[in-house]
């Protein structure tokens, strides 16, 4: 557990050390998720609905690449770089490495959520939810799945350069199934939207929204995690890679 | 200690060691010998656990590191030839990091100091020279106080003073109980340190034993600018020839001297450019590969 902890907090000095991971995982994060729902309180004052349903599909896509994104682009840069080569020269399990990654980035992403919500509660007038144990449920449970899965995508990226672009799919289809890009979906044949809805982003928007509106099922969209999560498991334990391609 | 036995590792078709047998006991600073992809690197990664052996017996600390990798880690040091560093760290914040991940860690500023890398503590990473980086490699090798350490290619890019003191840094370890595996491409380097060594050429084994031992019995060699008008079967020993320059090989090259000497003089010969060598590592190891 000390290994656990200490990677932990060694990948939380990095990152917010890091440049990139500020300007995107954090500014980005930030700008997207509060301007986004922001703009359409002002845009379209008094519609019910309007603020959560743009908080919950901008909030798919912002977790995406806070979580998602941040972890395919730490893991193949440190892949590349050598580190992790370097830190599983130490006494360090396989799993404390990633897992203290993931924690870190996890953590960092769950942090940018609450700022999220809070500040749309302060200025958008975004309800309190009905639920705020269920919401914290669904964000912590969503964003240890998206991370871990990011994890499990580092097996298909080449190099860290391509790291960003090869995450942009998952963005982009979180941004269509939870209507980030606002009501794509109804213009897309039914079964679209029944297959997007399976995405993790799927699972956690449906949750978060059973927790801001308590109305809902809570246990469905726990379960499309669970499956996520167990697919993202055997993925790293079947195809991580922790050095570079040599060829 | 370390213990291979029959150890055998293949990447796809092609075999990088075939069956290699060696002991290293504590103490000792054992070298392993090769030309690139020879196989040195990945039996040291075999032996740290990077990597698992398709067979053969592997054994450290008599633990298997296939197996037990944590627990063989815990007790090993690694510098491996290729790793990498966070490059917006200082030295210092380097070595302070991998602490917490080092049980019994030394503190950083003797870590340091061992590596010679003390008045660079608060350097960034990114601005240490290639042999700077080698002794910050050293220094987290060296952080968990290792009863076993692999040295993989350990003094490349370093400036000679670096080198002597990575050396002084190496032979203490050994005197106080470490046992060492070394990789090097200095043949000068194995010989100075290492009490023991194998030469592996292709994945195999060519040649092995004690370092003072092997030396001593393979011949020494006498070479000297053949005279104007004689050829070499008027000499008085058997040679071989390169360009206009006579080679002897001898088990006493001195011996040897003296006679084609007293032979020349006889003959009012002079031998200009005479050399005199006994027989070092590079000869040796040329001589393994030649045969392998």
């Amino acid at each position: 557990m000390r290994e656990f902890v200490a990677v932990a907090r060694f990948g939380g000095r990095l990152y917010w050390r890091d440049k990139v991971a500020l300007s995107t995982s954090v500014a980005l994060s930030l700008g997207l998720g509060i301007g986004l729902p922001f703009m359409m309180a002002k845009v379209r004052p008094g519609v019910p609905g309007v603020v959560l349903d743009t908080h919950l599909g901008v909030l798919a896509m912002v977790l995406t690449v806070a979580a998602f994104m941040q972890a395919a682009v730490t893991l193949t840069a440190r892949r590349d770089q050598l580190v992790l080569k370097r830190m599983r020269a130490t006494g360090l399990h396989d799993r404390e490495i990633i897992g203290g990654e993931l924690v870190n980035i996890s953590a960092q992403t769950v942090l940018l959520a609450f700022v999220v919500c809070g500040v749309l509660y302060a200025v958008a007038g975004l309800p309190l939810p009905r639920n705020p144990l269920a919401l914290v449920l669904f964000l912590v449970a969503g964003v240890s799945v998206l991370s871990l899965l990011g994890a499990a995508w580092t097996a298909v990226i080449s190099r860290a350069e391509v790291a960003a672009v090869m995450s942009m799919p998952w963005f982009m289809l979180a941004g269509v199934g939870a209507g980030g890009f606002g009501p794509v979906v109804k213009l897309l044949p039914a079964w679209v939207g029944t297959v997007l809805d399976l995405l993790p982003t799927g699972g956690l928007v449906v949750g978060a929204r059973a927790a801001y509106t308590g109305e809902g099922d809570l246990l469905l969209p726990l379960l499309n995690l669970a499956v996520w999560a167990v697919v993202a498991l055997v993925s790293v334990r079947l195809w991580f890679r922790w050095e570079p391609r040599k060829s | 200690m370390i213990q291979v036995n029959g150890l055998t590792k293949s990447y796809g078709d092609f075999q990088a060691v075939k069956g290699i047998s060696f002991e290293a006991v504590p103490g000792e600073i054992f070298a392993l010998l090769g030309r690139n992809g020879a196989g040195k690197t990945t039996t040291i990664e075999v032996l740290a656990g990077f990597q698992r052996a398709d067979a053969g017996e592997v054994r450290v600390l008599g633990l298997d590191p296939g197996k037990d990798r944590r627990g063989v880690r815990r007790r090993t040091g690694i510098m491996l030839q290729e790793a990498g560093f966070f490059p917006d760290l200082t030295v210092a914040q380097t070595v302070d990091s991998w602490r917490d991940f080092t049980p019994w860690a030394r503190p950083t500023r003797e870590a340091l100091e061992l590596a010679g890398l003390l008045d660079r503590s608060a350097t960034k990473v990114r601005q240490l020279s290639g042999g700077e980086k080698r002794r910050l490699d050293l220094a987290l090798a060296l952080l968990g106080r290792p009863d076993v350490l692999f040295l993989d290619e350990p003094t490349t890019g370093m400036d000679p003073e670096a080198r002597r003191n990575t050396w002084e840094v190496v032979r203490d370890l050994a005197a106080s109980g470490t046992t060492i595996l070394l990789t090097t491409h200095y043949l000068d380097e194995a010989q100075r340190l290492a009490s023991r060594m194998a030469i592996m050429d292709r994945g195999e084994i060519v040649a092995a034993g004690g370092m003072a031992e092997t030396l001593a019995a393979q011949a020494g060699r006498v070479s000297f600018e053949l005279p104007p008008g004689i050829s070499p079967g008027d000499l008085p020993l058997p040679v071989t020839m390169e360009g206009g320059v006579a080679t002897c090989r001898a088990e006493d090259p001195d011996l040897a001297a003296q006679e084609l000497l007293s032979w020349a003089a006889a003959k009012g010969l002079r031998l200009r450019g005479i050399e005199v060598r006994t027989a070092s590592l590079e000869d040796l190891f040329l001589e393994g590969i030649d045969h392998a």
